[in-house]
């Protein structure tokens, strides 16, 4: 048992990484209709962009995330600009297969740039952690879990309580209407991507002391984000959070129960499973087409 | 004092022509309806003064100031609301958020200015009170009517566009409607109506123009139309 | 008589082919037997036929595929194990490593039934990184991170393919083979029914083909393809190791496809052949040159999306040839008569969308050879009606019967085949294809008596195009038409296949004056010729010149049903188009 709650911290720790990605992805869905196979890079771009001012410029931890979040949210409009505005009329197919470049086309740039040795990030905390109860409660997991938590709050008041949230969800409920009454829409997409350019970023900072920043950190993470959103529901919000905290418990769970070194395969296995007997997810609508 | 002037409008939508060459005015203060059938053009003028439309040619003005080329957002910004077909209320937002988003044209406009407008909009709708924190899309059709045309109004607009209102409606919810529409008129907002129903269409409005395939049938005042027979032939055909 | 241009269809591309293996066996001769120039030619042949297989699945289908590398894996590891592991001769080897590739195919042909677009992108990237951790993992079966060391040449009855320019021409005479079959493919009947699902799923779900089998075989066709390349890519390199086999390779396959044109499998082949070269001419760029690959993917799709070589193609486009005479559509040389036999008939039909009722409960009785008209104002339930009928959404409640059997819950191609044809109201017609395939498809359902035989199906496809008048335009592309006519091309696509009833969802919908004239006219040719029709349009005018019988429909609801004179006299349905006349109103009492 008490194993068991080890691994449900550890599980929820790892999941609220994937929730982050995976709130990232259903935004870019629900605003703009963009399944941005990227958003792995971003992670990966955000604990680079650490990497630069904490260890290269010795910048505070807390200035450098400062910083490094922002420079994600202005880098989301770039990518949002050569990306995704060129194709928005060319159906959904050019457009994944753009991002999928797009993602490749970043990861190497930073091979290039850094190399392929894993570059290491300190956590927050000195302190390794605390223990409660039976539980040993990793600093750095803590940290992801708080900092998730506190994101998704600040998120929700953003959305239900200002005029800007209400604007976004406007926007990507209904774009013709929102462009009807005068809402700016192609800045509302701007700031979607901005934003979640800045929460991928964000969760690449969070994650990186324990996966060490590598090119390859973020592409995996990603796919499983991506499965996250379809387990939870496809463009749905809580189920992009709560399939991202499922799957990390899963998985945390598969690896230790049954097998370590398939551990990314729990993920994956899933996926097709809820692909194939529930593809709509558990808060998702039907798929279907009007003809 | 002429409000909105259109002059040999013509637009490319989906298929061919759809517009061919309309002349069309509204002046301050008035209902004006347009009439026809299905695939008549009718919505599509409504979408192409509002921006919607991306091949258009000829001229729209509205107090002399020409509309074409500019996007939706700049053409609402210059007072003109319009409530599309089939209503198309946020469903995931509250008929009060609805509400206040209709006054998104009005920059410079701060929250507690809207806020207060809004509440303005249910002393003008009283039967949306009870409804204010209910999700778009638990209305019912005559429900989504009034929530949309509050939506509209929010705007302030000098020229508000409605888009066949009575879509889908009962006779009794449409009766309703339309005595909306004439009290805003008597407000002060000028009217361009869309309508298949023409009978409730006439029974409002000032003046009105029918439509055929694109092009103006006839058009005068409701009394000339109703009893006009190329108006019932362009709905049912032949010569009633 | 046809002309020989039908005729010759049979051995379309086989000179060519045949020229080209005569060529290979020449120029090999030429090659050394190891080293450098070696090696790249018998990557870009083995890659080839992988990239060969996303043509198929993503080019002709139009489904994404990013597991192709696994399925390249799948033949590498089969070939590799068998032969090193199991001492199995290369060939058998060969064999059963493609066999697994293609039930795998097939399985995940499977999961694209519900699914597209994204869906599916992430089934294929879950079934590869799976298939990855598996070679990685299962040591005991696999070696491992390891890999397979001393993988062995073909060899069989004696013939050693050992040496690096025999080797080489047994990967290129299966290239070209495989060339030739999937270049054939894409105007067989098999390709084109990929095609139709590709431009435009509802349409040929309509027209007879099964969706479901289409796809699935299009991604078994696409995995065997990709097995057969990693089978001779495992002989030809004699180490395979699971990196080999990974997502970013299944992207580098597909970047290859879409720059060369994912069409067309020689351009294809050219999308290879350049990005197997250019990073060896770019030496220096050896590092950057995957972020090369990630820019170049974007750029293609910007630009490029035909691929280099389909765009070098559509420049030099010939005009084509004016089309053959035929006989007339044999099925309309009989004049029927209009009779009370019903065709097909609907009862108490409902269909619920949540809480709102678009069909409340609909009869109607179609006769053969009566043109049966069904009106209603905008939102009445029209067009979900003919959605239902043709099995586009599942009714709420009410039954649909066709020539007798019941086809309530049908899938739409089966209805398809029992002669129930239909036109959109918003045009479907099949965009990548010129006029005639978009004909022939429907002429080629299974079911038509003509089926099975080529070129009688072309000559039904013509017949068509001939009655609505369009027979000289049978090569061009049909995007290139007017609207109105590529209507037409709809109405052609639902005459070929020999229906028994065609559903017109609108069709004097976008037209014209002139062309609602002309369409007119054609629908009083097939009514003259006893076609039993249903249509759906607002123009009353061409529907009083045309119905048999009219059937009005309001509020999801039928309001009226008889003769066109009685019907648009009724001041129900005078009402209901124009608003209750004053004298009727009622009171004015709020809700």
């Amino acid at each position: 048992m008490d194993i068991a709650l080890q691994l449900l911290f550890t599980g929820l720790g790892i999941g609220s990484i994937y929730a982050l990605v995976a709130l990232g992805f259903v935004l870019l869905i629900r605003a703009a209709s963009v399944v941005n196979f990227a958003q792995g890079e971003f992670s990966m771009l955000g604990a680079y962009l650490m990497v630069i001012f904490f260890t290269g410029f010795g910048l505070s931890y807390f200035l450098a995330m400062i910083l490094s979040v922002v420079l994600m949210a202005a880098f989301g409009v770039i990518f949002a600009g050569v990306v995704y505005w060129p194709l928005r009329h060319r159906g959904q197919l050019p457009v994944i297969i753009s991002t999928i470049g797009a993602s490749i086309l970043l990861a190497n740039l930073v091979l290039v740039l850094y190399g392929p040795s894993p570059q290491v990030l300190p956590g927050v905390f000195d302190a390794p952690g605390i223990q409660v109860g039976p539980v040993f409660m990793d600093s750095q997991y803590l940290t992801i879990i708080v900092s998730a938590a506190v994101l998704v709050g600040l998120q929700y008041l953003v959305f239900e309580k200002t005029l800007l949230g209400k604007k976004l969800q406007a926007t990507s409920q209904d774009k013709e209407m929102a462009s009807l009454l005068g809402i700016p829409v192609a800045t509302m997409v701007l700031i979607t991507f901005a934003y979640s350019s800045a929460l991928g970023g964000l969760a690449g900072i969070l994650v990186a002391p324990i996966l060490f920043v590598s090119v390859g950190m973020g592409a995996l993470i990603a796919l499983k984000a991506f499965a996250a959103n379809i387990i939870g529901g496809f463009g749905s919000i809580p189920g992009a959070i709560l399939g991202g905290l499922a799957l990390g418990v899963v998985e945390t769970f598969g690896a230790s129960y049954i097998s370590v070194p398939y551990k990314d395969a729990f993920a994956f296995l899933t996926l097709l499973i809820f692909l194939m007997l529930r593809p709509q997810g558990l808060f998702g609508e039907r798929i279907a087409e009007k003809a | 004092m002429k409000l909105l002037e259109l002059q040999g409008l013509t637009a490319r939508y989906g298929a061919g022509d759809v517009l061919k060459g309309l002349d069309l005015t509204v002046d301050e203060g008035e209902i004006v309806t347009l009439l026809g059938s299905n695939g008549a053009g009718k919505s599509t003028t409504l979408r192409a003064i509002s921006g919607l439309v991306p091949n258009v040619s000829g001229d729209i003005r509205l107090a002399g100031q020409s509309l074409i080329g500019m996007k939706p957002e700049a053409i609402v910004r210059l007072g003109i609301a319009h409530v599309p077909e089939g209503r198309r209320i946020f469903p995931g937002l509250t008929v009060r958020e609805n509400i206040l988003l209709g006054g998104s044209n009005r920059r410079g406009a701060r929250r507690g200015v809207l806020e207060s407008d809004t509440d303005g909009m249910f002393e003008v709708f009283p039967d949306l009170k009870r409804l204010e924190h209910a999700l778009g899309w638990t209305l019912s059709g005559g429900q989504l009517q009034m929530v949309a045309v509050a939506r509209g109004l929010m705007a302030q607009p000098r020229l508000l566009l409605l888009d066949e209102p009575s879509l889908g409606l009962a006779p009794l919810i449409v009766q309703q409607v339309f005595r909306v529409v004439a009290d805003i008129r008597a407000r002060g907002t000028t009217v361009l109506l869309v309508e298949q129903n023409a009978h409730m269409a006439l029974s409002v409005a000032d003046r009105g123009y029918v439509l055929e395939t694109g092009r103006l049938l006839v058009s005068g005042k409701p009394d000339d139309l109703w009893s006009n027979p190329q108006v019932r032939a362009a709905y049912l055909g032949g010569a009633h | 008589m046809t002309a020989t241009p039908l005729s010759a269809r049979r051995w379309r591309g086989v000179p060519v082919a045949l020229a080209a293996l005569v060529a290979c066996v020449v120029a090999v001769q030429f090659v050394p037997a190891q080293g450098y120039y070696l090696n790249i030619l018998m990557q870009a042949a083995t890659y080839g036929i992988a990239v060969i297989g996303i043509v198929v699945v993503l080019g002709y289908c139009g489904q994404i595929t990013l597991a192709q590398a696994a399925f390249f894996g799948i033949g590498a590891y089969g070939v590799a194990l068998g032969t090193v592991d199991f001492g199995l001769n290369f060939f058998v080897a060969l064999a059963i490593g493609v066999l697994l590739s293609g039930l795998l195919g097939l399985l995940l042909g499977v999961a694209s039934l519900r699914l597209g677009g994204h869906y599916l992108a992430m089934v294929t990237i879950s079934f590869q990184q799976i298939l990855t951790l598996v070679l990685t993992n299962w040591i005991s079966l696999t070696h491992g991170p390891d890999g397979v060391p001393g993988v062995p040449r073909a060899a069989i009855f004696g013939i050693s393919f050992a040496g690096g320019e025999a080797y080489l021409g047994l990967c290129l005479v299966v290239l070209v083979l495989i060339t030739l079959y999937s270049w054939r493919l894409k105007s067989s009947r098999l390709g084109r029914a990929m095609q139709a699902v590709r431009d435009n799923e509802l349409a040929a779900s309509t027209s007879g083909i099964d969706i479901f089998r289409t796809k699935v075989l299009a991604f078994g066709i696409s995995a065997i393809l990709g097995g057969i390349g990693g089978g001779l890519f495992a002989g030809g390199f004699s180490y395979i190791s699971p990196d080999q086999f990974s997502f970013p390779e299944s992207i580098v396959l597909l970047t290859m496809a879409l720059l060369g044109g994912v069409q067309s499998p020689i351009g294809a082949l050219f999308g290879t052949t350049l990005l197997i070269i250019l990073p060896e001419w770019l030496r220096f760029l050896r590092q950057v040159y995957l972020a090369v690959y990630g820019a170049a993917v974007i750029l293609i799709m910007v630009f490029l999306p035909d691929g280099i070589w389909g765009w070098a193609t559509q420049r030099l486009r010939r005009t084509p040839p004016a089309p053959p005479e035929v006989a007339p559509l044999p099925l309309l040389s009989v004049k029927g008569e209009a009779t009370d036999e019903p065709v097909l008939e609907i009862r108490g039909l409902a269909k619920h969308f949540g809480g709102l009722r678009a069909l409340d409960g609909v009869d109607l009785t179609v006769r053969r050879g009566t043109v049966h008209a069904l009106i209603g104002p905008n939102g009445s339930g029209k067009s979900t009606f003919i959605n239902v009928v043709t099995g586009l959404y599942r009714p709420t409640a009410g039954r649909v019967s066709f020539l007798g059997q019941d086809i309530t819950y049908a899938a739409p191609y089966v209805r398809n085949r029992l002669g129930l044809a239909r036109t959109f109201q918003n045009i479907r017609v099949f965009r990548g294809m010129t006029v005639l395939d978009n004909v022939v498809v429907g002429a080629e359902r299974p079911g038509n008596d003509i089926a099975e035989d080529p070129e009688a199906v072309t000559e039904r496809a013509l017949a068509a195009l001939e009655f609505v008048g369009l027979r000289g335009d049978a090569y061009r592309m049909v995007g290139t038409l007017s609207y109105g006519h590529q209507r037409y091309v709809e109405i052609a696509r639902a005459l070929a296949s020999s229906p028994a009833c065609v559903l017109l969802d609108e069709p004097a919908a976008g037209l014209n004056m002139t062309e609602k004239q002309e369409l007119g006219v054609l629908l009083r040719r097939l009514k003259g010729h006893g076609l039993t029709i249903l249509v759906i349009d607002h123009d009353m005018n061409l529907v009083e010149q045309v119905a048999d019988h009219i059937t009005v429909l309001n509020f999801g609801r039928r309001i009226a049903d008889g003769d066109p004179r009685s019907v648009l006299d009724s001041p129900d349905v005078i009402a209901a188009y124009l608003g209750q006349p004053q004298e009727k109103q009622g009171s004015h009492e709020a809700a």
